[in-house]
């Protein structure tokens, strides 16, 4: 994403980072209790994934994160005057590329060709790094790879694979076979 | 949700927040909800909407865990 936003700079998109609360505390990073640790939080994370888009913090409470929709690692695009154009489940940096020059193609181009903006939906994909995430929860501290752990044997997810054609389940994937489903 | 339950000290997963996100949050095509951030590098107070009214914005959510 570090290199999207260096990309997108120069044609008028900013970009930043919303800090929220932690996904996975552990004991080297807590949750918060105060916006003192969430900032302490913030700059070791500024300090380790080196982000130099800006860094914002939401409150205590997270009323932003809360209305956005919660999840841990979402991407939205907003158009000049706050038209939301996307939102992701989860980030992908190609995704979001895709979409952004779309946004960049409406906004360039539309009272010339007389574009009308209608609602849409569609899936993504992305790679998912199980060994990179590993690292994340082990910096965090085992309680955090416990709870991880303890969560994917109570669910499963990740590990099923619904059909041949679409790959592991991952969060957010709302897909379920016929068989699954109980129809067959 | 209160503050405790929000910053959650243990990682549950919550089986329905994916839907919960495709259903009840902002949809696109809707304006987007702006709310006051704080400047992790300043301590200034900034305004999401301040954030889209010259140009477009991507917003990454995330913490470091």
């Amino acid at each position: 994403m570090e290199r999207l936003a260096d990309q997108y700079a120069n044609r008028a998109v900013r970009s930043v980072f919303i800090y929220t609360r932690e996904a996975h505390p552990g004991e080297n990073y807590r949750h918060h209790r105060s916006m003192e640790e969430k900032r302490r939080n913030a700059r070791a994370f500024l300090e380790h994934s080196k982000v130099r888009r800006q860094i914002l913090l939401d409150d205590l409470e997270g009323a932003a994160h809360r209305s956005y929709g919660l999840l841990p690692n979402m991407t939205w695009i907003i158009g000049r005057g706050g038209l939301i154009h996307y939102k992701s489940a989860w980030t992908s940096a190609a995704d979001v590329a895709d979409a952004l020059e779309g946004v960049l193609d409406f906004q360039a181009n539309r009272a010339k060709n007389q574009w009308a903006l209608f609602y849409s939906e569609r899936t993504a994909w992305s790679t998912r790094d199980q060994a990179r995430f590993h690292e994340g929860l082990v910096r965090a501290g085992p309680q955090a790879v416990a709870d991880y752990e303890r969560m994917l044997k109570g669910s499963g997810t990740s590990r099923n694979a619904p059909s041949p054609d679409i790959g592991p389940r991952v969060p957010g994937n709302f897909y379920r076979t016929e068989e699954e489903s109980g129809e067959r | 949700m209160n503050n405790a339950e929000y910053n959650y000290s243990e990682f549950v997963s919550s089986p329905n927040e994916f839907l919960e996100f495709a259903v009840h949050a902002p949809k696109a095509s809707m304006r987007a909800p702006s709310f006051p951030l704080e400047d992790l590098a300043t301590g200034a107070t900034v305004h999401m909407k301040d954030l889209w009214s010259t140009g477009v914005t991507v917003m990454e959510f995330g913490s470091f865990t």
